[in-house]
């Protein structure tokens, strides 16, 4: 029997502090997530300063929590890995910091890791992936669509020219009077109302992959505007139910066209926007619609936002291949498949 | 006692290992390469220098701040996580009181940290028998109301340390006849810092140790000024 591999791992792109150990990319021994949402709804939104002192006063409670809860100690441990990019700079670098630190402090081989990457490999914990495979990636930072061609590598057929559609979400929310972070509350009005108002499907028409949400968001907070002037009174679930019409329908133009060209057995969904239930409904109806031998995938509720379980999965596959960093290693806070 | 002690505070990066006092090995880079970068290589590097490892280092001494806010970070999660993964005394000294160690013995010392439109971090330490007494704590504070509180002294006792060009120009308007250090004459120096931190009582709660920033975040700042409070002990970061 081929020994077990331990990795501690470390996620901090953003505003949650996250340390996991991962036995062999596919068992989760633990995973510690403490999110700032509370400190950022005051803001409105992620304040990046605020998110980098939160970081620092959570990180090693993370990492002794973690250790605790898989019961093991430096001494099990094969790799330390830490997401590098992409996020917010100064988030990223404590994570960078403390798994440089504990790497150099126990003797430990250092991975990066591509948050991206991990979101993807974040289905490793539901299935047994087969590539190639296509990743739908749908967050408040990114809307991508991944074709995985084999274990760690990447091509990007589509992106989004303008707002990710998470911060889309995000922006309709404020104005329908909904706190950050707005996707849920939406996604449950949506689930109510009627898709009355027929927002823009930008770009379905368009031959390319990539989307964009910046057209549907401006034509929703006009509508909002000119009924606020007239005096009108619009319904609100109905509202949410338009905005996210448009918003699957893009998605599931964009995604489909890619699955013609690029057909695969495995359709996985990762990112915060993959809790979407709507999301989750659409996907499984137009499959079964299409008659496609194709499994959908979705991360656990619990790993659709940012973690350090799925960076310790993506982690195993550059670890088998011998792919480690140096204690010089920064933060690539645009990073991107095509940049590696 | 065996002492790793580093400061990223300012500008240049400083890694001093100190044993019984005797300082084995000491790196300063003014390189333009981050201190995020540099940090650990320097580290690994002088304790290479000294023949020890990491387990032989007795205790952790770093500059807490304030300062630049990423580079005070960068040093104190370093030294919080080392201390906590290796179970290692901690002991973080002010980054003014360490621009203090700069200062003639002398003089009443004002090390400054340059917080822009004429405002500035500052303390005011009185040298007594190589202890760094404070005489005024560590603030923000405008140029402007901190001369206010200096004006008690002898300009001639006056000396400050870390002064930006800007901030030399403030000084000489306000006491000619003060000494002043500037940022390119005043190199903190991590060996100094070991020495401070000798004296200094470890942290107590690894966890809880973080950097003095001496000033709340604009969107606190302005979240505050809107008659916002906290209810209590509201803990804004909670684990899921
Ligand atoms: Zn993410």
């Amino acid at each position: 029997m081929e020994k077990d591999t331990l990795i501690l791992s470390f996620e901090s792109s953003c505003d949650e502090t996250s340390v996991a150990v991962i036995k062999n990319g596919k068992e989760i021994l633990s995973n510690i997530i403490a999110t700032q949402i509370k400190s950022h709804q005051r803001f409105g939104g992620v304040v990046p300063e605020v998110a980098s002192r939160h970081h620092v006063e959570e990180v090693t409670k993370c990492i002794d929590l973690a250790l605790d809860k898989a019961k093991v100690s430096y001494e099990n441990l094969d790799a330390v890995a830490v997401t590098y990019g992409p996020g917010l700079v100064g988030s990223l670098l404590i994570g960078i910091m403390a798994a440089k630190t504990v790497a150099f402090a126990h003797n430990l081989p250092l991975i990066k890791v591509n948050h991206l990457a991990g979101h993807i490999y974040s289905a490793n914990f539901v299935t047994e992936l087969q590539y190639p495979f296509m990743s739908l990636l749908v967050s408040g930072g990114h809307t991508e669509l991944v074709l995985v061609t084999a274990p760690g590598v990447f091509h990007t057929l589509g992106d989004t020219r303008d707002d990710a559609v998470g911060e889309a979400y995000d922006k309709i929310g404020r104005v329908l009077g909904i706190n950050y972070p707005a996707g849920k509350k939406v996604d449950e009005m949506a689930a109510v109302g009627n898709d009355t108002f027929n927002f823009p499907r930008a770009m379905v028409q368009e031959d390319n992959l990539d989307f964009s949400f910046s057209g549907l968001k401006s034509a929703f907070i006009n509508t909002v505007h000119h009924a606020d002037q007239v005096n009108e009174e619009l319904n609100k679930d109905d509202l949410a139910a338009s905005f996210q019409g448009a918003v699957l329908d893009i998605l599931v133009n964009k995604t489909f066209k890619a699955l013609k060209l690029h057909p695969v057995k495995q359709l996985i969904v990762g990112g915060g926007v993959s809790a979407n239930q709507g999301l989750r409904k659409r996907l499984a109806e137009e499959i079964e619609k299409r008659n496609m031998d194709m499994e959908l995938v979705f991360p656990p509720l619990r790993l659709c936002g940012d973690n350090a379980a799925m960076i310790g999965a993506m982690a195993q596959i550059q670890y088998d291949k011998g792919d480690f960093a140096e204690l010089d290693l920064n933060a690539d806070p645009s990073l991107d498949f095509d940049m590696e | 006692m065996k002492i790793l002690a580093f400061d990223t505070s300012n500008k240049p990066l400083s890694v001093a290992v100190v044993v019984d006092g005797k300082v084995l090995a000491h790196l300063e880079s003014t390189e333009k390469k981050t201190h995020s970068v540099t940090i650990l290589p320097d580290i690994k590097k002088a304790l290479t220098e000294s023949n020890l490892t990491i387990n032989d280092i007795d205790l952790i001494a770093v500059a807490k701040g304030p300062g630049s806010y990423t580079g005070v970070r960068i040093a104190v999660t370093v030294a919080k996580t080392l201390a906590d993964t290796l179970h290692k005394n901690l002991v973080g000294v002010s980054s003014l009181e360490l621009l203090a160690a700069d200062g003639d013995k002398a003089h009443i010392l004002v090390p400054l940290m340059d917080a822009r439109n004429d405002n500035a971090f500052a303390g005011v330490y009185q040298n007594s028998r190589d202890k760094f007494v404070s005489i005024i704590g560590d603030h923000h504070t405008s140029m402007e109301k901190l001369f206010e509180a200096l004006k008690e002294y002898d300009e001639n006792q006056l000396e400050f340390i870390n002064a930006t060009p800007r901030l030399q120009e403030l000084i000489q308007n306000q006491f000619p006849n003060a000494k002043i250090i500037t940022v390119e004459d005043s190199l903190p120096d991590a060996a100094k810092l070991a020495k401070l931190a000798e004296s200094k009582k470890p942290v107590t709660d690894i966890d809880d140790f973080i950097p003095t920033y001496l000033r709340l975040t604009q969107a606190e700042h302005d979240w505050y000024a809107k008659g916002h409070k906290d209810d209590g002990n509201v803990s804004y970061v909670e684990e899921v």
